[in-house]
This record gives structure tokens, C-alpha cells and sequence, in this order.
């Protein structure tokens, strides 16, 4: 009893949000007077937006594991996202499989075959020191990206949609179901990620991340380590591209471009790098900016009107640069410097182990 | 030492025969195959070159280098181009030179700009100094799109050197594409001759081995830092100037010869300038010989030729974590 009620304390303000998350749904569906349950109106596309925010949070959870938590910086993201949705794809659509085989096929065999491809690129290219595997995972993703660009199988370019989901898995038809599921991976990975990270091999990553020769030296086998997390993100933004490519109904090469790699990059910086919160509040804020700032046209003269939806990767880029320069903890980052500065350690030993429980925290 | 060369000399000895079988023996077209092989190999020295020196310098890789490619295409362009020039000095040589030298000049205004104004700040966070090199050439990718729109733009205006042709075996070779090729080649001498025999190049090579050491010596290295990463944006802008007249402009360049120079400048080993230039040389010819092979009707595969850069840099990685020329560890 003594335990659980331990747990509740701890984790009650986790315990408020999932409350709020499941019932976010009907609560904007009594806001903007629309039934949630239906296929159109304004509660329906809001949930549309709430997945997205999901599915974004979920991939940059992912690169957070390797920017964030093990300084290990990969310009190749994109890669297993777009391989995750191919996959799904591919087993949807190019198999006789029936739906309901085909989703389950696509979906592990995304995740294990994205965690396989990780862990061999991983075991290539991680012995290489800093911009050298940052260069090889970029041009791995890029000739992925433009493999799957070029092949006329997948139809190159254009891409596919997919004509046979199962009907319990229908993001236009039964959308709220969609919203659950997607909402309980993205628990989920959150979850798994912040136990991960304090267990004893999330405190080697933080090692890693802090000084890797010290971590060797202590006799920690970096390469092993560094390859699990690798495998781990991996094999997560996989899922996030599988969920992508059910939303959207959608599988294209687009889904390997750059974009895909910059957008979890600057979620997690805006968020805060090596936080929990960081990358869900770094996609919800961006994401959401995107969805309110897209369809305005801001004119300042009559021959100068700047069409933000048209701009939109512009504007980013330079909330990109700006916050690199004049923000770089991001905002949950900021906010747990903000605290500590107010609160003084309590006591000697505490005040030791400050930075990184400061990091962890949040 | 003797080994790398034996390695590159193995290559460029199967490319040459495999080049020459595919070709049917045929010179003519064997002979436009490394013509043209040469030609990319020298654009892709002029964004490579950059690249390896600021690398070896600051410690940036400069992830910007092929928007600056691509924004001397456009600047040239628009330059070689517009209506007001064109009614100014019909002479369009003279205009093709004024456009390659306004191409130079935006460059390194930028270059100026972007080392001082977004670098600087970053120095004492290396990590973010990438981060933001990735930034930049995002924005200036989509501020192109803004500007001339994303549709691509051919080069339409001729001049004397490029519309000229030469025969050789019985083929028609642009004259253009020689010009570059010499062009190129005395660039490479140029900026080696710069780098060993000249004051500057000696702080240069110096602060390759160790910049501490040389600020230390009582040099401002920032300033060294910022003149070479000024001249490393120009370098690229020019060539962008000069592969106008046959790619056009168009928002694919940069990362199309970002990715390859960034393949080069891996491959000859980050840092060393000759290795720069082998590598281009190297990458430009296997290219073109691969894109001949894989667009001949029993292939027809050109996804190929797109992959050559990155397939030989993942090899060579793995075999030599450190490139051709690098230093090991």
C-alpha cells in the first residue's frame, strides 16, 4: 500500500496530464460545441492536430535519446522514419496479405528491420569521432532518400497512398480510436524513455554524453552503449514514421528528406535538449505554431505580402538560428536554470550532483 | 604513404579501363566521358576546397558550403541575365565577367556575415556551431524560393566561350568546359602555391595543426578564421558562377554538391588540401564514367551515378576511418 501510494505522490502531476490527454478529446468537443465521435468538424480536425503532435513528439522522443541524453549528434534521423513508413507500405500494398496481417506484418517488421539497419549503421559508423559520423549518417539518409526517390516500384518520386487499412485502424472514418492508440504509444515511449534514462544505463549515456573519454577510462564500453541508444531511437522513429504513413495514407520519399531530420533537431533544441518534457513541448509548440500561423497572409505593403504557409520552413529557420544564438537550453531547459538559480542547494552533497540532476529533471 | 597512392592509382586505372570498355573503345566519347568528368571534378573542387580548409582551421563543417554554390549560380544568373545589364553591355563575355565577379563578391559578403554575426558567438559550443551551419542552409535554401521562386532556371544567354566547340577524335568538345578544366587546374596550384609559399599560408597550415599554438605566437587567429571562411564562401560562389552556364540555377545544387564535396573532403582526409584535390578529381571522373554506364540502354539505371559520391565515401570510410590523406588519430 505504503509503495503505491509513494508511486501516486510522486507521479501525480503525470497522472493529471494522461488524465487530461484522454479526455482532451471531448473537452475541446464541449469547447467548440462539435461531436468528437463524428468523421467531420472542428473537434475531429483538432484531434487531426493533437496526432500530428503525437506522431512529431514521438520521433523527436527518439532524437532526443541520441542528441540529447548521449551526445551523439545524427544528421540521418529521416532515414528510419521514411524506412519505418516504406515498410509499412510496402507490406500494405505489395503483398497479398489481408489488412489486418498486412498492418501487423508492416508494423513489427518496420520496428525490427529499422532496429537491425540502426544497429549495423550504428556499428559502422559510431567508432567514428564526432563530425565524421555526423557526416556518414547524412549521407546514408541521402542515399536512401534519393534510392527510394528514384525507384519505379514505389512509383519514385510521387509515392503511394495506402487503399487498404483495416477498418478498426481508420484515421478518417473512426478517428478518436486513432487518437487512443496513437496517444498510448506516445505514453508509452515517454514512459520508456525516462525509465531508461534512470537506469544504470541511462546514466552511462549521460556519462557518454558528459565526457566520453572518462567514461572509457572508468571502463564503460562506449561503443556498446552508444549502439544500443542508436538502435533504440532507431527502432522508435520507426514507429513514429509508421504512424505518419496511417495518418496520412501516405508513403512518398519525402518522408527520408532532411526536413524530417530538422524538424526533431529543432523541436528538441526549442524544447530543451536532454529533457524529458523538452521534445513534446519543443513538437506541440512548433506544430502548433505552424497550425495557426499557416493559412495567414501578412501584408505590409501592398507589393510586399509575406504568405506564411508558403514560408513556413523560412520562418523556422530562422526560429532555428535565433534560438541556437540567443536560447540554447530551450524552453524547459530555461526554465529549470530559472528554478534552480531560485532555489539554493540544500545541502553540500546535493549541490555536487546538481548539474545533472538539473538536466534530468523536467 | 606509398599504399594510398597505390590505392589511388588502382582506381584510376579501373576506371580508366572500365570507362574505355564501356565506350567500345571508342575515343570520342571516351574522351567527352573524362572531359566532363574533369569539368564536375573541378565545381566540386571549388565547394570542397573551402570546406577542407575551414575544417581543418576551426574545427566547422560547414554544412552551408553548397548554398553558397548554389547562390553564386543564381546571383550569375540573374547577373549574366537581367534586362538593364543586357541593354548596358551587349557584349556578353564582358557580361558573363561581371557576372562571376558579383557572384565572388556576394558570396564573401555573406560569408562575412554568417562567420561573424552567427558563428562567432557559437565557438565555445562546437556542437551548436554545426546545428547552426545546418540552419543556415535551410534559410537560405527557402529564401531563393522567395526570391526567384522554386522553378529551375536555364542558362539561355550564350557568350563566345560557351556556345564554341573544338573537334578532337572526330567529337565536338565545348570549349567551355576545357576553359573550366584550365581554369580549375591553375586554381589548384594557386591556392596550394598560397597556402606553402606565402605568410599567410604558413599561419594557415599552422593553425591547422594548432590554433592555440599560433594565438599563442601572439597572431589574431579569429581574423585568420574569418578570412578563410570568407574566402571558402566565395570559392563556392564562384563556382556556382562558373557551372551556371551548363546546370542553370536551381534549388537542387546545394545539396546535391554539398553532399558530394562533403564526400570529397571525407575521402581525402579532413584537412589536407592536396588529398582535397585528389579526391575531387577522383569523385568527378567516377561519376561522369558511372553516369555513362548507367544511362547506356542495357542499364539504365541512373540512380547510380547520384550514388557514386556516397558510395565511395562509406567504403572508404570503413576501410579508412580517416581518409586517404588523413592523419591517423
Amino acid at each position: 500500500m505504503a509503495f503505491w501510494r509513494k508511486t501516486l505522490q510522486t507521479n501525480a502531476g503525470l497522472l493529471i496530464i494522461l488524465l487530461l490527454l484522454i479526455l482532451l478529446p471531448h473537452i475541446i468537443g464541449l469547447l467548440t460545441g462539435s461531436d468528437p465521435f463524428a468523421t467531420r468538424g472542428a473537434a475531429v480536425s483538432w484531434q487531426g492536430t493533437i496526432i500530428e503532435i503525437y506522431i512529431l513528439a514521438i520521433f523527436t522522443i527518439s532524437y532526443n535519446l541520441l542528441f540529447g541524453f548521449s551526445g551523439v549528434i545524427s544528421f540521418g534521423h529521416a532515414l528510419f522514419f521514411g524506412m519505418g513508413g516504406y515498410i509499412l507500405g510496402l507490406a500494405l500494398e505489395y503483398t497479398e496479405l489481408t489488412p489486418d496481417m498486412g498492418i501487423i506484418v508492416g508494423i513489427l517488421g518496420a520496428v525490427v528491420i529499422c532496429g537491425v539497419l540502426g544497429f549495423l549503421i550504428g556499428l559502422a559508423s559510431l567508432r567514428l569521432r564526432g563530425v565524421y559520423f555526423t557526416v556518414f549518417t547524412l549521407a546514408i539518409a541521402e542515399s536512401f532518400y534519393i534510392f527510394w526517390g528514384r525507384l519505379p516500384l514505389t512509383k519514385g518520386e510521387d509515392g503511394f497512398t495506402l487503399t487498404t487499412l483495416p477498418t478498426w485502424l481508420n484515421p478518417i472514418a473512426d478517428r478518436i480510436t486513432f487518437y487512443y492508440i496513437v496517444m498510448v504509444i506516445f505514453v508509452l515511449t515517454f514512459l520508456f524513455i525516462r525509465r531508461l534514462m534512470f537506469s544504470p544505463t541511462g546514466a552511462v549515456l549521460l556519462a557518454i554524453r558528459e565526457n566520453e573519454e572518462r567514461a572509457k577510462t572508468i571502463g564503460y564500453n562506449t561503443l556498446y552503449f552508444k549502439l544500443m541508444a542508436f538502435t533504440v531511437a532507431a527502432m522508435i522513429a520507426a514507429l513514429a514514421g509508421v504512424l505518419q504513413v496511417v495518418f496520412n495514407k501516405k508513403v512518398g520519399p519525402e518522408l527520408l528528406s532532411v526536413g524530417y531530420t530538422i524538424d526533431p533537431l529543432l523541436m528538441t533544441i526549442i524544447g530543451g535538449a536532454g529533457t524529458f518534457t523538452g521534445p513534446v513541448i519543443g513538437a506541440t509548440t512548433l506544430h502548433l505554431l505552424d497550425r495557426t500561423l499557416r493559412d495567414r497572409v501578412i501584408t505590409f505593403t501592398p507589393d510586399f505580402a509575406l504568405d506564411i504557409g508558403k514560408s513556413w520552413m523560412l520562418i523556422s529557420g530562422f526560429i532555428f538560428i535565433i534560438v541556437v544564438i540567443v536560447f540554447p537550453y530551450g524552453i524547459v531547459g530555461t526554465w529549470n536554470r530559472w528554478r534552480a538559480k531560485r532555489r539554493p542547494p540544500i545541502t553540500v552533497s546535493s549541490g555536487t550532483q546538481a548539474p545533472i540532476a538539473e538536466k534530468q529533471s523536467g | 604513404m606509398n599504399k594510398t597512392f597505390l590505392v589511388i592509382g588502382a582506381v584510376a586505372v579501373g576506371l580508366f579501363l572500365f570507362g574505355l570498355s564501356n565506350a567500345n573503345g571508342d575515343l570520342g566519347s571516351f574522351g567527352i566521358t573524362i572531359m566532363s568528368g574533369l569539368f564536375q571534378a573541378m565545381l566540386l573542387f571549388l565547394v570542397a576546397s573551402g570546406l577542407s580548409i575551414v575544417f581543418g582551421l576551426m574545427d566547422v563543417l560547414n554544412f552551408a558550403q553548397g548554398s553558397f554554390f548554389m547562390i553564386g549560380a543564381y546571383v550569375a544568373y540573374a547577373v549574366h541575365h537581367s534586362p538593364q545589364l543586357i541593354a548596358a553591355i551587349p557584349n556578353a563575355d564582358i557580361r558573363f565577367i561581371i557576372a562571376l565577379l558579383s557572384a565572388v563578391f556576394v558570396g564573401g559578403v555573406l560569408g562575412v556575415f554568417f562567420e561573424r554575426a552567427l558563428l562567432r558567438p557559437l565557438y565555445a559550443r562546437p556542437i551548436f556551431q554545426i546545428v547552426m551551419t545546418f540552419g543556415v542552409a535551410l534559410v537560405i535554401g527557402e529564401l531563393i524560393k522567395v526570391v526567384w521562386t522554386p522553378t529551375p532556371y536555364s542558362w539561355t544567354a550564350m557568350f563566345t566561350a560557351r556556345s564554341g566547340f573544338f573537334t578532337l577524335f572526330e567529337q565536338q568538345f565545348s570549349t567551355y568546359r576545357l576553359f573550366v578544366i584550365g581554369a580549375g587546374f591553375l586554381l589548384i596550384i594557386g591556392i596550394g602555391l598560397l597556402l606553402q609559399r606565402t605568410r599567410i599560408g604558413i599561419i594557415i597550415r599552422a593553425g591547422v595543426e594548432d590554433s592555440q599554438m599560433v594565438e599563442a605566437l601572439g597572431i589574431n587567429v579569429r581574423a585568420v578564421f574569418t578570412l578563410v571562411f570568407t574566402l571558402g564562401c566565395a570559392v563556392a560562389a564562384l563556382g556556382g558562377a562558373v557551372a551556371a552556364p551548363f546546370l542553370g540555377a536551381s534549388t537542387g545544387l546545394a545539396n546535391q554538391f554539398l553532399l558530394s564535396a562533403i564526400a570529397i573532403v571525407v575521402l581525402g582526409g579532413l584537412g589536407s588540401y592536396g588529398g582535397t584535390a585528389i579526391a575531387s578529381i577522383l569523385v568527378g571522373v567516377s561519376v561522369a564514367v558511372i553516369q555513362d554506364w548507367s544511362a547506356s540502354p542495357g542499364v539504365n539505371a541512373p540512380v547510380w551515378a547520384s550514388l557514386t559520391p556516397m558510395i565511395l565515401l562509406v567504403l572508404i570510410l570503413l576501410i579508412r576511418p580517416s581518409g586517404l590523406f588523413g592523419k591517423e588519430n
